[in-house]
């Protein structure tokens, strides 16, 4: 136990004394925490513009034209003649789509045919084309029905009547979770988990690179595997529980204090997300150490970690839904702590899912915890019998 | 190398010794080489499969009339939702939600049918879960397809049981039908989208880190400076013997992947290849001067790679590919447009899936010209600094 805390008190002492890590650990997620939510948190994309081109000009077709404009999603920027004139403005990027209101809507609505629209929707962006269409088609269905409606009364059917006929089994959407829609709402959650695992990864990542991490002494004289085997678990149960604890105040922060700070409803319990957190943490320290070993030059760390973020974060299968993965995939995406963290605690954050309802994430992640920490321990214990074979020692050094 | 070692000093000598570093040193092989290409494959294989279809979603039918399993089959029918289970109540669906054991829960009323012929319009309902956003949109696109059409069938036979004729009762009960055309991007296909922007956002991290690297190996101390300019017989061409052959290591590598993506993965290809592979070049010496610069500035090498990193590696974000930069606030649409990879992305679109007339195709390259010509300024102002310095602390 003396041997656990003695590697406790050397690693913590060096994470905050070795510049690099420091500024990885704390200086770095500082910065992203502040850094990367500010694309989303305007939380929704609002008023796409869009240009009508009315060739009808009458009051109906105007009418049309301002319950676009009034609804939250689309606004109309420019009122153009023809539509190869408004297509020039959508390559140019000024409006993304078009509505075109054709000659004699409004005659053939008042006649009792159809008067179809159509709209232009740049699809080269998912969301934008979604908004359009959307908001598009509940303004023509709108204005629709109650033309339908004021026909109906016009052949003398009773107000209600019209009403049922013209809508008789109303659909009703109830999104369960947040509820608006909103951006940040969706992506944040998942991606402060993925920044807490890239610090952290890094971190431990450069620890175990740079010198000074061995606060055991490495004998040279030949050594009895049973001790080996002892100094190598207490040097790996040390580290572990040293990046647990310097972890355990920006875990905290990351997990509740900036959803909290940037309004993202959270319906779990504290203690369920930091009990989840718990293996996340810990499974990701002890991946740390085996990065460390297998690339061992600290520049190579920073390098390698700096454009697979983004990788990683598709492989969550958040940004990207797992169903749509080669299940090959989904099994190598498995073995990221990140995967099963996120599933795990957007459930019990957002979704305030109980420890039981995440218990297969939650018993995946202590086991990417014992395999990782048992990986390490493996290679800690290599590491050190090689230094305690005299001949080696010199090769070594 | 023997030979190469007496060859006169300047931009060629810099130029092999430079690729010769990149056979001896396996991390610069694998940045420029390994990781773009096992990156390129590790995205390509997440988005293979296609958008998900078929998502399961259950049921909860308190009705069990002909119109009840009619609506289920309706919406078991369409592409993005298949029903897979019935549940017995509303919390045993909402668990399962939670659980992610299905996507959606639809939820039709106790005498459904009775009410809706009645004229009472019953409601139906439609749980879904908007936290995971791409598949709560899918879920509900095919909700929101299947219900409207099955209530048309309804409305349609309503007015024809009052002796409407077909026809006209199908045209009366859409009196504003509308016609979405997809500009663009017709099939509405956005794996091959997505993929065709991340491989970019990835290069640049990888490109802007990398070079941060490799100029921060000669810059760090004084004497590497001292013997990178002797080797380049000046500082200028020296540090473009020194860029040179990331350049071409980059765009081959941006090669291979629109290789992949316009010859395998059918990607259209609507505009001008010449502008595309024109605007490519331009995003990589842009993303290398960057990363030169920083290495420039700070001098240290695992600062500059820092610093690269923090400014890069978010940047996906800011790019506007799945947020739109149209919804961001200023601080996030500011640092947006100074990133290379924002305007090569528009370029790339333009040149790609837009077909883009080339009277309006000049703004993004223009911009990535100006990018360039400024960071080269940049970079050549602070060699000159440099050189003015350490020759005039030279004995």
């Amino acid at each position: 136990m003396t041997m656990v805390l003695a590697v406790f008190r050397n690693e913590i002492g060096r994470l905050f004394s070795l510049r690099p890590v420091v500024s990885v650990v704390v200086v770095a997620a500082a910065v992203y925490a502040v850094f990367y939510p500010q694309p989303y948190l305007n939380e929704a994309l609002r008023k796409v513009p869009i240009a009508v081109v009315d060739q009808d000009r009458t009051q109906t077709s105007r009418e049309l034209a301002r319950l676009v404009d009034a609804t939250p999603d689309v606004a109309v920027a420019q009122v153009l003649p023809d539509v190869p004139t408004a297509q020039r403005e959508v390559y140019a990027r000024s409006i993304f789509g078009i509505l075109l209101i054709p000659r004699h809507f409004e005659r053939d609505l008042m006649h009792g045919r159809t008067s179809p629209i159509a709209l232009y929707a740049d699809a080269s962006y998912f969301l934008m084309y979604q908004r359009m269409n959307g908001a598009v088609t509940a303004v023509s269905r709108t204005l629709g029905t109650s033309f339908e409606v004021s026909r109906l009364v016009g052949l003398g059917v009773d107000l209600p009547v019209a009403e049922a006929a013209t809508d008789p089994m109303p659909f009703i959407p109830v999104p369960l979770f947040n509820p608006q829609g909103g951006y940040a709402t969706y992506i944040l959650p998942a991606a402060l988990v993925l920044i807490l695992q890239q610090t952290l990864l890094i971190g431990v990542g450069l620890l175990g690179t740079l010198p000074g991490g061995a606060a055991i002494a490495v004998g040279t004289s030949r050594r009895r595997f049973g001790d080996l085997a002892y100094e190598s678990i207490a040097t790996v149960a040390g580290k572990l529980l040293a990046y647990l604890a310097v972890e355990a105040l920006i875990v905290a922060t990351y997990l509740i204090g900036l959803p909290y700070l940037y309004g993202i409803p959270r319906l779990g319990s504290v203690a369920t997300i930091l009990a989840f957190a718990l293996p996340f943490t810990l499974a990701v320290g002890a991946l740390g150490l085996l990065v460390a070993a297998a690339l061992r030059k600290p520049l190579a760390i920073q390098l390698v970690f700096a454009a697979i973020g983004l990788p990683f974060f598709f492989l969550a299968g958040f940004a990207w839904p797992a169903e749509a993965m080669p299940l090959a995939v989904r099994w190598v995406a498995k073995l990221l702590p990140s995967t099963l963290a996120i599933d795990g605690l957007v459930d019990v954050a957002q979704l305030g899912a109980s420890l039981s309802d995440v218990r297969g994430e939650f018993l995946g992640l202590w086991l990417l915890v014992a395999v990782y920490a048992g990986i390490a321990v493996v290679v800690e214990f290599n590491n050190r019998r090689r230094a305690s074979t005299p001949a080696l020692v010199r090769g070594a050094s | 190398m023997q030979r190469r070692d007496r060859e006169r000093p300047g931009f060629s000598l810099v130029f092999w010794r430079e690729l010769a570093w990149l056979r001896r040193r396996p991390l610069l092989l694998m940045l420029t080489a390994v990781i773009p290409l096992g990156l390129m494959l590790l995205l390509t294989a997440i988005l293979s499969a296609g958008l998900a279809t078929r998502l399961p979603i259950a049921v909860l039918d308190l009705d069990g009339s002909e119109l009840s399993r009619s609506v289920i089959r309706a919406v078991d029918a369409t592409p993005d939702t298949a029903a897979v289970l019935h549940v017995a109540e509303l919390s045993e669906g909402r668990h399962l939600i939670v659980a992610r054991k299905i996507r959606g829960l639809l939820m039709l009323p106790r005498n459904l049918e009775r009410d809706v012929f009645a004229g009472r319009r019953p409601e139906v309902v439609f749980f879904y879960n908007t936290q995971t956003f791409t598949v709560g949109n899918l879920v509900l696109r095919g909700a929101n397809a299947a219900i409207p059409t099955v209530a048309a069938g309804i409305r349609i036979s309503l007015r024809t049981a009052e002796g409407q004729p077909v026809e006209e009762a199908q045209a009366a009960i859409t009196p504003i039908p509308l016609q979405t055309h997809a500009l663009f991007n017709s099939t509405l296909n956005y794996v091959h989208f997505l993929l065709a922007a991340l491989l970019p956002a990835v290069l640049q991290t990888l490109v802007v880190t990398t070079m941060a690297y490799a100029v921060g190996l000669d810059v760090e101390t004084r004497h590497r400076f001292a013997v990178l300019r002797r080797l380049g017989g000046g500082l200028v061409p020296a540090m473009f013997g020194k860029m040179l052959p990331y350049t071409i290591l980059f765009l081959s590598m941006l090669g291979i992947a629109d290789a992949v993506l316009f010859r395998f993965l059918e990607l259209p290809l609507r505009g001008d290849p010449s502008l595309l592979v024109f605007a490519g070049v331009l995003f990589v010496l842009a993303c290398q001067f960057i990363g030169a610069l920083l290495a420039l500035l700070l001098r240290q090498v695992a600062v500059a790679v820092s610093i690269a990193t923090l400014l890069t590696a978010p940047a996906f974000g800011f790019m506007g590919i799945g947020f739109p930069r149209l919804g961001m606030n200023q601080f996030a649409y500011g640092y947006g447009e100074l990133l290379p990879g924002t305007w090569y992305l528009m370029a790339r679109i333009d040149q790609t899936i837009r077909g883009t007339p080339l009277d309006l195709s000049w703004k993004p390259i223009l911009v990535l010209v100006g990018f360039v010509i400024v960071l080269i300024s940049f970079t050549a102002l602070r060699i000159w600094k440099m050189r003015g310095s350490s020759e005039g602390r030279a004995p």
